[in-house]
């Protein structure tokens, strides 16, 4: 109706901006599948079998093998099933001593009550590990765990990988809790509660969503890093996932399938846990980056 | 009630540092008057900096102590013996240092300029909510979850010289010139790291982007159209120069990326061929623990420079942008 009363120039202009639109939507589309293509390859590979991948690497498989991923997890020969244990074991222990200690320290320097006269200068002092690269530290790191024979053993990455994140965790929970009102923690106080009871009780279930983006965001380092996995572990049963698939795909070089497989399989405790805390991720990451 | 109030507004002053000043110029609010919780304060801060202090504070000193040393382990002991600065002049005559600087600072450079670039077009045209916008804003992010192991494996035979995605599309269009050997050339193997880090990464600066682009007050943007600004000027002349504080974030945060990068490479080329893909983080580790030079105070030296260049390019790229976002206010 409006339309058929438009001049002819607007119309034309109408075309026009539906033109440039389908136009930017073309182009976004095939950056989109630029990002994508390579997760649907990788999918597709892990449920075909090798020989199918030799002769034509990007054919639709002939029939769907979900029994890769039952080979992959219960073959004894690949023992993929024990790299998986250690890595969620690695990663588990080390996101708990770093929650610990972040939570605690967040609430001690994002409150004013709790301010002194060099807390500012600890603070900076902690988040300057954010520029420092791990290559700076992990020489001695490595020496260190070797003097108390710790190396080839789980405890090595825990110890290490739980102050890893501490300092971006630290700036989380502290930003989120210097942001939380003090009027709940001044009513608890009158009501004579402790400073730890009150931290326990009244202050960390509101500090909930940082706390997930601190797990979330440590998980993700934890579960994917690899310079101190192959650094403090040479022993193949205690190997993390990442550096058992960069062992993996260069013995096993030619099974691409089960080598698509593991990929795959690795990646899905990650993205379950995204999918679980994702909204508050984004929201959390943003809120404390966009503070610096 | 005052202080209610003092409490809740402060930490808008976003920096938390800034905070232990602001109080002590006005101290006399009865918070302050009262004698400190020290217990508390002892048992909240004491664990994570007594932690830190192990595990990242001396290990960095120690760093610095190393590299002026001959560091061998063997044998369930460790032989130290002091050189001087050996260690630094022996970094001067090391060609194979100099290539591994030469790519890490080219990548260093390049690649958050090119992060930004592309994140910034990408989160406008999500801001304005182009078709599909919800899609997109999965689809970018999704790379951020996946390790760089694995791309670095998966990208290894995408660029594969014979059935690698990359050669086969470029056959299947005529190009067969441009199918080269990508990771078998010693000129393309450091732009396929770059760009298959940029692939990795950008979802991460994509998300700053659009939240910096989301929290512009709306009605700065509408007094732009309201004098006579099409949508183009209200972009470059009003929301760019707001963006400008996540802009140093970003680029901050994308540098430091680069600068401590490893899985990539190391999954993807190795540093090879002939290490004209090495970056600082590949070769000190091959110094360190893969060649069988047994001395961790050379790779200990490589650390201690490169934690140098590191602060000074964080250093460089604050100051430059703060001081651009002065000229124009």
């Amino acid at each position: 109706m409006a339309v058929a009363t438009r001049p002819l120039s607007d119309q034309l202009d109408l075309w026009s901006r539906r033109f440039k639109l389908s136009l930017l939507t073309l182009a976004l589309l095939a950056f989109t599948a630029i990002i994508i293509i390579p997760f649907v390859w990788m999918v597709l590979m892990s449920v075909r079998t090798t020989g199918e991948i030799l002769n034509n690497p990007y054919g639709l498989p002939a029939q769907v093998r979900w029994q890769n991923y039952l080979r992959l997890l219960f073959d004894p020969g690949i023992q993929f099933y024990r790299y998986f244990i250690n890595s969620v074991f690695v990663t588990g222990c080390a996101i708990l001593i770093t929650a610990l200690l972040s939570t605690l320290a967040g609430y001690g320097f994002g409150r004013t009550r709790y301010d002194f006269k060099f807390r500012g200068w600890l603070f900076a002092l902690l988040l300057f590990a954010l520029v420092l690269p791990p290559q700076v530290m992990y020489i001695p790191q490595f020496t260190m765990m070797a003097t108390y024979g710790l190396i080839n053993t789980p405890f090595a990455l825990i110890l290490i990988y739980g102050a890893l994140g501490l300092p971006v965790s630290t700036y989380l929970m502290a930003t989120y809790f210097s942001q939380l009102p003090s009027e709940m923690e001044d009513a608890a106080r009158i009501d004579g509660a402790s400073d730890f009871r009150m931290f326990w009780q009244v202050m960390l279930p509101l500090a909930r969503p940082a706390l997930a983006t601190v797990i979330l965001v440590n998980a993700l380092t934890y579960w994917n890093e690899l310079l101190l996995s192959i650094t403090m572990v040479t022993r193949p049963d205690f190997r993390t996932l990442p550096a058992a698939m960069m062992f993996f795909v260069g013995e096993s070089a030619s099974d691409y399938a089960m080598a698509a497989t593991s990929l795959v399989t690795a990646t899905i405790p990650i993205l379950i846990l995204y999918l679980l805390l994702s909204d508050k991720f984004i929201e959390g990451m943003t809120a404390g980056a966009l503070k610096g | 009630m005052a202080t209610a109030e003092q409490t809740v507004s402060l930490p808008q002053t976003n920096a938390l540092t800034k905070r232990a000043s602001d109080r002590s110029s006005h101290s006399r609010s009865p918070a302050t008057t009262r004698r400190r919780p020290w217990l508390a304060i002892a048992l909240f801060i004491g664990p994570a900096l007594i932690y830190y202090t192990v595990f990242v504070v001396y290990p960095l000193f120690a760093t610095v102590y190393y590299s002026f040393h001959t560091i061998a382990p063997g044998g369930g002991q460790v032989t130290t013996t002091f050189v001087g600065l050996k260690n630094y002049q022996e970094l001067f005559r090391d060609s194979t240092f100099f290539l591994a600087v030469r790519n890490t600072l080219l990548w260093g450079f390049v690649g958050p300029i090119l992060e930004m670039c592309l994140a910034t077009v990408l989160a406008f045209v999500v801001y304005y909510r182009v078709p599909f916008w919800r899609f997109y804003r999965v689809a970018w992010f999704t790379p951020i979850l996946v390790s760089g192991v694995i791309i670095g494996i998966v990208f290894r035979w995408i660029f594969n010289v014979d059935w690698g995605l990359v050669n086969v599309a470029l056959r299947a269009v005529g190009l067969n010139a441009l199918a080269v050997n990508w990771l078998g050339r010693l000129d393309t193997p450091i732009w396929v790291v770059i760009f298959v880090h940029l692939w990795a990464t950008f979802g991460f600066s994509f998300v700053l982007l659009l939240a910096g682009l989301s929290a512009i007050p709306p009605e700065l943007v509408e007094a732009a159209y309201i004098d006579g600004a099409s949508r183009l000027q209200a972009i470059w002349r009003v929301m760019l120069p707001l963006l400008r504080p996540t802009f140093i974030t970003v680029l901050i945060l994308s540098f430091l990326g680069k600068m401590h990068a490893f899985n990539v490479v190391w999954a993807l080329t190795n540093g090879g061929p002939l290490h004209y893909s090495e970056t600082v983080a590949t070769y000190m580790q091959k110094r360190a623990f893969s060649y069988n030079s047994l001395d961790l105070g050379y790779p200990s030296a490589m650390g201690v420079v490169w934690f140098g260049v590191t602060v000074i390019g964080v250093g460089l790229i604050s100051r430059w942008l703060r001081s651009r976002s002065n000229d124009l206010n």
